[in-house]
């Protein structure tokens, strides 16, 4: 068990948080909003709790608090980015479907070149010896907290999709004009839904400064956007656990496909293709189909809609 | 400002910005039809610079399954010859527009018979470029590789001219880039606005289920568009390396980025538009003042941001029609 | 006769615990070898390979074969973290060359450390590297002491310089902490800087860049970069009219830049952490082999990645002599090793090395090379005395 913890305990850990990460674009899409934003609030909750627990001007505040500031870095970096939410979500959710896309992935670059000037963020080299929630000594323990997180997040999801807003998001996905003349404010629950996300990812971020142990403006670009447009979209957009297994399916490949060596990466990419010709509802989309039959008849046109290049 | 420093910068921007922009015309043009952003768009673009060097120089070095490989054993054939250096240019660029059209069979047909989210070709794109990059780093290596320097025959390597007391100079390659990607663009718009094969492509782009019951075969006019972009693209790549060098596997998608900037801000799926999209985006980092040059690339994506929430068409798109 | 049981069984229990170390001898090495980071990677295996043919071909430890167990460590934190977990727990391995970047050597080194694994960065130059652990020592001299020599030498060929433009790729750790010596050293020569531009690594178009300098009226352009920036900038700079000394950092000291800049590399200075004019036999043999197999000299990713397994092997060696490797137990020897990489002596391609207590590395000598192009693509690095 030992063995295997630390062989594959960190991947196991990264596994989980790319299924947080999924689940941080997936708010927004419930309201029908693809966002790209993620990696620049993962970058931003990182930044957070790094500079919180190195840079020198927190250091009254690490000796008083002790462990007591990894929660407080968490809580930093949530509002940080409930705040930044705000600020980008109000003007970008005017926009729908690749527009919103594309300038959510402006935002997430605009990020990562200021991350690069700024002193408190360490340039290029980024911010180093960041230390170990907790006093872990191993990184698989940090599946203690990405793990709690998972379940309140799935949780939250749950009673949120039960809730009043979630029937007013699915509203404003299947429909916003109507949606809007029967009195739901679409632009609210669509900065709402944005909001959530981006807290999602700002925690997420806090908590995997301490676990890298080192944090850098490579943590948030546009290859990190992709890659978690892909896990939602493999992994399922219509369900919760989609993002879930998405996250943590495209996580593992690469590093199980290591016995062969240099095909690894080229294996990885048409393993992408294949999954998304032949697995257009996603992994869970497909479980359910297979679970339920006959299958659900949909027209094509709500495939169209749905994706909302339109 | 100066004159001359007025007129150096509008040079740099133009010189640089007709780079973005004949990078963009082929990813453009892939959406102006289909509606995808094709993420592979990079991988074809570098592609076609590794096709025209093998036809070349036809030499490969320390890494990769085609190492020592030598096709030219005595020198080749083709060194310093423009024409024939032209020749291979064309070649190369016609082999990866083959090679779009393979991606559209393979990648995107598929996905479109089954009437998936159009979403998923992201995905499914970013999967082949995935493969074209891991594939080039397996059979060359990551070396860079370069065009001989007398690819387009003995020109200057740089233009100058005076301007009241300073001189103002611009290289010559980028002089050829910037002209090329004027006659690719006039070509192209030629081909669309005036041919009975462009008439077709306008109508599939307009409405593809309008277009097959008026007989035109989509699915033909869906490929001659990929084999016309990967065209484009691996035209692009082959220019872009005689004046930077192929840089590599990754020397393509590293544009795959600033190019969303570029046909965004020109207006998504507009042609003209990815040329006005990359010159002004050109322009704007070449004004961007020295001590801020550390924040030049954010210039792209602050334009981008900026152009969606005031016209989320781009500068030549049409608007949108709300569909409900 | 229920607790000798239980003794007996526990017993059993702890054997199975301590891993015996395998033969032949097991050494990690963790590189780019994908990612856009694999042009520096893949110079790297190349030296370690070569290293392990070497190595081998003499006979090994003393008798005991060597094996390098690679694992891509791309150019990602994540992925680095994964290819040490693997070598550590799955591959057995005594020590671990890699990884390629600063960035990756803060994630990845601590796991290393944590697990009691000797760890040396071929290409790690941050500052705060060999700081990270016990176990972490690098074979890469910093920045700060590879950079001073070649604005000296700039001085000796030219004395009139006065102005300085610096140039440096900003999102690469090691050209951000090259420029920030390039420039005090620059100030402390009595040289005024008139202009500093920042470019990406990914950067291919420097016009506006060059003509800043061009305009700055400087007389001395020192950059900081990689192979295909760096080069591309030299050469732009060229091409635009540019006709005085260029200094490249570290990060251009390869063969890598000949194809980018061509004919227009001809005279740059390069601060050189490695040189194949260095003349000890052991670098003399290595750029034989190198030679015979690659027809170029051997670049200094290659070279740091040999010395790095060179180190290893060494002190593995000493170990051995006192007693044969096969009979330690992994835990120990790992612990073993640690101790004597820091308290050798070795003679390396890189020349003579050791290290001080944090492993950092003692590297006596340091070179200014200028090059020199034979034609379009093939050129050498002319040392400067």
């Amino acid at each position: 068990m030992g063995e295997f913890l630390s062989q594959y305990g960190f991947l196991i850990v990264t596994m989980v948080q790319a299924g947080l990460l999924g689940l941080s674009l997936y708010f927004p899409l419930q309201a029908g909003q693809l966002s790209l934003a993620s990696p620049g609030f993962y970058a931003v909750g990182g930044y957070v709790s790094a500079i919180m627990l190195t840079n020198p001007a927190f250091s009254g505040l690490r000796d008083s608090l002790g462990n007591g500031l990894f929660p407080l870095t968490w809580l930093a970096a949530a509002l940080v980015c409930g705040v930044l939410g705000v600020i980008v979500g109000v003007p970008a959710l005017r926009l729908r479907g690749i527009y919103l896309a594309l300038a959510t992935i402006a935002f997430v670059e605009i990020l990562r070149v200021v991350s690069l000037n700024l002193d408190i963020t360490g340039g290029a080299i980024g911010i180093f010896g960041i230390p170990q929630a907790f006093g872990f000594q191993d990184r698989w323990q940090y599946i203690w907290l990405f793990g709690p997180l998972l379940i309140l997040t799935l949780l939250f999801a749950r009673q949120l999709e039960r809730s009043r807003v979630g029937r007013a998001l699915r509203a404003i996905r299947e429909d916003e004009l109507a949606a809007d003349a029967m009195g739901v404010p679409p632009t609210r629950y669509k900065v709402l839904a944005f909001v959530i996300g981006a807290v999602l990812a700002g925690i997420v971020g806090a908590m995997s400064a301490p676990f890298l142990n080192t944090w850098n403006a490579k943590q948030g670009t546009f290859d990190a956007s992709i890659a978690i447009l892909a896990f939602v979209l493999i992994g399922g957009s219509r369900n919760i656990w989609g993002p879930v297994v998405g996250g943590a399916l495209l996580t593992a490949i690469p590093e199980l496909l290591r016995f062969l060596a240099d095909w690894r990466l080229v294996i990885n990419g048409l393993v992408l293709v294949v999954a998304s010709l032949y697995l257009p509802q996603g992994i869970v989309g497909a479980l359910q189909r297979l679970r339920r039959t006959p299958p659900p008849q949909r027209p094509p046109s709500v495939a169209e809609v749905k994706g909302g290049t339109s | 400002m100066e004159a001359s420093q007025l007129i150096q910068n509008l040079l740099n921007g133009l010189a640089i910005g007709s780079v973005y922009a004949i990078f963009a015309l082929g990813y453009t043009l892939v959406f102006s039809i289909l509606g995808i952003i094709n993420f592979a768009h990079g991988a074809v673009f570098t592609l076609g610079a590794y096709f025209t060097y093998t036809l070349v120089v036809g030499q490969f070095e320390n890494n990769g399954l085609l190492k020592g490989i030598n096709l030219f054993p005595n020198g080749s054939p083709l060194s310093g010859n423009p024409w024939v250096f032209a020749l291979a240019t064309l070649v190369g660029a016609v082999i990866a527009g083959l090679i779009a059209v393979l991606i559209e069979r393979l990648a995107f047909r598929p996905m479109r018979a089954r009437g998936a989210d159009p979403l998923l070709a992201l995905v499914s794109s970013l999967g082949v470029a995935l493969v074209i990059v891991n594939l080039i780093q397996l059979l060359v290596g990551a070396e860079i590789y370069n065009f001989p320097s007398d690819a387009y025959g003995q020109v200057q390597p740089a233009l100058s001219f005076q301007v009241g007391e300073k001189v103002v100079i611009i290289r010559t390659v980028q002089v050829i880039i910037f002209a090329v990607s004027l006659v690719m663009l006039a070509v192209l718009g030629y081909v669309i606005g005036r041919t009975k094969v462009g008439k077709a492509l306008r109508a599939v782009a307009e409405n593809p289920g309008t277009a097959s019951l008026l007989g035109i075969s989509v699915d033909r006019f869906i490929l001659i568009t990929f084999f016309l972009s990967g065209f484009l693209g691996g035209l692009a790549g082959t220019l872009v390396g005689t004046a930077f060098g192929v840089a590599g596997p990754y020397f393509g998608v590293t544009y795959g980025l600033k190019g969303l900037a570029v046909i965004v801000l020109g207006g998504l799926g507009s042609i003209p538009g990815a040329v006005v999209g990359g010159l002004v985006i050109g322009l704007a980092e070449a004004f961007v003042p020295s001590q801020y040059s550390a924040y030049k690339d954010a210039v792209a994506f602050a334009l981008l941001f900026v152009i969606l929430l005031v016209r989320p068409q781009g500068l030549l798109g049409r608007a949108q029609i709300q569909k409900v | 006769m229920k607790r000798i049981a239980l003794t007996v069984a526990l017993g059993v229990l702890a054997s199975a615990q301590a891993q015996k170390v395998q033969v032949p001898i097991p050494i990690g090495v963790a590189l780019a070898q994908t990612s856009n980071t694999a042009l520096l990677g893949q110079e790297q295996v190349i030296g370690a390979r070569l290293a392990e043919k070497f190595i081998n071909g003499r006979g090994g430890i003393n008798g005991t074969p060597i094996k390098l167990v690679f694992q891509d460590a791309a150019g990602d934190e994540n992925s680095a973290i994964n290819a040490f977990q693997n070598l550590i727990t799955k591959s057995a391995v005594v020590g671990i060359v890699g990884p390629t970047l600063s960035q990756q050597a803060f994630a990845a080194d601590p796991i290393a450390e944590r697990a009691k694994v000797p760890v040396l960065g071929p290409s790690n130059t941050a500052k705060g590297i060999p700081q990270i652990g016990q176990f972490i020592a690098r074979v890469s001299a910093p920045v700060a002491v590879v950079a001073p020599n070649a604005v000296k030498q700039a001085l000796k060929l030219d004395p009139k310089i006065k102005k300085v433009a610096v140039l440096y790729a900003q999102n690469d750790a090691f050209s951000t902490s090259e420029t920030g010596t390039f420039q005090e050293t620059a100030k402390a020569q009595g040289l005024d800087v008139v202009t500093v531009q920042k470019f990406q690594t990914t950067d291919t178009d420097f016009t506006t860049q060059v003509t800043s300098v061009l305009n700055s009226g400087a007389d001395l352009v020192i950059v900081s970069g990689l192979a295909a920036d760096g080069g591309n900038l030299v050469k732009q700079l060229r091409q635009l009219g540019y006709k005085g000394l260029i200094i490249g950092g570290n990060g251009l000291n390869t063969s890598n830049i000949f194809p980018v800049c061509q004919k227009y590399c001809d005279g740059v200075i390069i601060a050189q952490a490695y040189s194949p004019a260095q003349p000890s036999a052991a670098n003399q043999l290595f750029v034989k082999e190198y030679r015979a197999q690659y027809k170029k000299d051997p670049p200094q990713f290659a070279a740091q990645a040999y010395a790095g397994v060179q180190v290893m092997v060494d002190a593995l060696r000493a170990i051995d002599r006192r007693k044969k490797l096969s009979q330690w137990d992994l835990d120990d020897l790992r612990v073993e090793l640690n101790k004597q990489i820091l308290a050798g002596k070795y003679n390396t391609p890189l020349g003579e090395l050791r290290f001080d207590k944090d492993g950092e590395i003692i590297q006596k000598e340091f070179y200014v090379a200028q090059i020199k192009m034979k034609d379009a693509k093939n050129g050498s690095f002319v040392y400067l005395k």
